[in-house]
């Protein structure tokens, strides 16, 4: 039997709403209640330390809201959304969230959820690479306002203004801002549908350059330059770039 | 556009007023200038009518100078300038005119237009000044009419605002959230549910009666706010505080609900996303003949730019712009962490002061 036992996160800000799903979750005795967590950061580090089968997730948080907790833990968690909010229910079927629950909710509703969850952990989506699919959910979701970066158990939240530029590294893409550096993993391409075109320009194969930090731009060999930031970095600049970059110059 | 040329039948009028002109100056040129009054006729006529046309540059000499913020001095001199100016073009004209006429098709010779020349000039420039008379007084009317216009269009924006803002007053998901802890609250604290529903009773009544009201006090309307944020407590636990403080203001007017959307705001935007929770101040003091309300409360400045907060303010703004014009003013902004919205608005309290 404990091959069924199911283990689940609940994360939500108001210990009331909390309550009301361990107190559904009474009734179903092959659920166990792992870790509750009343902000985003908790949740990520709830869901990395103690993988739970599966997580119930409010939208509207401190820190992080409940799709950029999913972000974060990407993977393979199934997520329940439980909000007030409607609205989210299309971005929720796109990041193949198992179900999304509108408070408040029923008890019967509430065990419909958990049998879809059960089902789903029985049968895994195909093709369950959400970090694509959450990449090609992006896009139409409009340029990100901060970047989100799990170090261990721990979450860096960058808002993008803060950012200098951005560095290919290997398959990583290496984040400088405020003197520091941040490493994430993730693509060139999938940052480049991210990142608003208007701030960020693409100087270089493998540099996003914020356009608010750029200085001058010099010429530095036939067909190459460079661009001097503020701060004195020195980053070069493709011809390719160099087009991108006096467009919005 | 010049208000005689929009209708034909103004227009016509005002041709025909000026065809009258000219059989007068034919008169003048038969009696005065001897001409024979066939000749007469010719010259006149087209004469006045050309002076017809250009008096109607008055109009925009009248509208560039209103009466009410030109000096006098500056509106006589202008106007004689304008009218010797308008007169001594028509004056022109209307020589070369009767030169041509008078080659054409008179036997008789002889300087029939110097005799009459000065007092023609003199026609002129009365006629234009009756022309810039009349100018000004449409002018006025059309001014007139267009504060009428103004007045009504403000009046039925006002009426939409509060419409639109007494909606907006209350989001509903404040009412699915309260459901949602109601539901909680049922099994584990039955006597704290039945607190909640009777909150969210009063609250609601409170609301719903305000709508016929134009203005209540802003001691009312602080403890509306309070009931608003018991409810919300009640959701956020300790971690949302507020310390509300109408001073010497409880009794000055304020649209009601006015302050609604702002306290809202703070928590949506500010304290739901704060950890360790905050406080929200709300205070409002009365200043000779101003009052004055502040609204502040923490915010995490790496919160989500994204959401409504824009939409509430803009509502606030409408409606005190609605009610009191360029009196009323409301100021917004972040400064170390904590989001500050100041509303001034004219400190009126009524029969009672």
């Amino acid at each position: 039997m404990t091959d069924d036992l199911l283990r689940v996160v609940i994360v939500d800000d108001e210990p009331l709403a909390r309550a009301v799903v361990r107190e559904y979750i009474k009734d179903h005795p092959g659920v166990e209640v792992v870790a509750e967590c009343g902000n985003g950061f908790d949740a990520v580090k709830a869901v990395a330390e103690r993988a739970p089968d599966l997580v119930f997730l409010d939208v509207q948080m401190p820190k992080l809201s409940g799709f950029e907790v999913l972000e974060l833990i990407g993977r393979s968690v199934p997520v329940i959304f439980t909000t007030a909010y409607d609205q989210y229910a299309l971005r929720a079927f796109e990041v193949h969230a198992v179900d999304y629950l509108l408070k408040p909710f029923s008890e019967e509703r509430f065990a419909e959820a958990l049998s879809r969850a059960r089902a789903r952990l029985a049968a895994p989506a195909p093709g369950g690479d959400i970090d694509a699919l959450i990449a090609d959910a992006r896009p139409r979701q409009g340029a990100v306002e901060r970047v989100l970066i799990r170090d261990g158990s721990q979450v860096h939240v960058l808002p993008v203004e803060r950012i200098d530029y951005v560095e290919a590294q290997d398959d990583y893409v290496c984040f400088k801002a405020d003197g520091k550096q941040y490493l994430k993993d993730q693509t060139m391409g999938a940052l480049e549908a991210q990142l608003d075109p208007a701030r960020f320009v693409r100087i270089h194969r493998s540099y996003f350059l914020n356009i608010d930090r750029i200085a001058k731009v010099e010429l530095y060999a036939k067909d190459s330059r460079v661009a001097i930031l503020r701060d004195g970095t020195r980053l070069p600049v493709s011809r390719a770039g160099y087009t991108r970059l006096s467009r919005l110059l | 556009m010049y208000p005689l040329l929009a209708r034909r039948s103004h227009l016509a009028a005002y041709l025909l007023l000026w065809l009258l002109m000219g059989a007068l100056l034919s008169a003048l040129l038969t009696t005065q200038g001897g001409l024979a009054w066939t000749l007469a006729l010719l010259t006149g006529v087209p004469s006045a009518i050309a002076y017809s046309f250009i008096c109607l540059s008055a109009w925009y000499v009248a509208r560039a100078m209103p009466l009410a913020r030109t000096g006098p001095a500056r509106v006589i001199v202008s106007a004689l300038a304008a009218a010797a100016l308008s007169s001594a073009m028509w004056l022109v004209f209307a020589r070369g005119w009767t030169a041509l006429v008078v080659s054409r098709w008179a036997a008789q010779s002889g300087p029939t237009f110097a005799a009459i020349q000065s007092m023609l000039f003199g026609i002129g420039v009365l006629l234009y000044l009756l022309s810039l008379a009349v100018s000004y007084v449409l002018v006025v009317y059309e001014t007139s009419q267009d504060a009428q216009r103004r007045g009504l269009q403000g009046q039925v924006l006002a009426r939409e605002a509060e419409l639109r803002s007494l909606r907006a007053q209350i989001d509903p998901h404040f009412l699915f959230n309260s459901l949602n802890s109601i539901s909680a609250l049922t099994t584990a604290d039955p006597p704290g549910a039945r607190r909640m529903c009777l909150l969210l009773g009063e609250f609601l009544r409170e609301t719903l009666a305000l709508g016929s009201e134009d203005r209540i006090t802003v001691s009312r309307e602080l403890a509306l706010l309070d009931r608003f944020l018991a409810i919300e407590r009640v959701r956020f636990g300790d971690r949302l505080r507020a310390e509300l403080r109408a001073g010497d203001a409880g009794g000055c007017f304020v649209p009601p609900l006015l302050l609604q959307p702002i306290v809202e705001n703070a928590v949506t935007h500010g304290i739901a996303h704060l950890i360790e929770g905050g406080t929200i101040r709300v205070s409002a003091d009365r200043n000779g003949p101003w009052l004055r309300i502040v609204v502040e409360n923490p915010c995490d400045p790496d919160r989500p730019r994204r959401g409504g907060a824009g939409v509430g303010l803009a509502n606030v703004r409408a409606r005190l712009r609605a009610m009191h014009g360029a009196d009323a003013g409301l100021t917004a902004g972040e400064a170390h962490e904590v989001w500050r919205v100041e509303l001034t608005l004219p400190a009126a309290s009524g029969e009672a002061s």
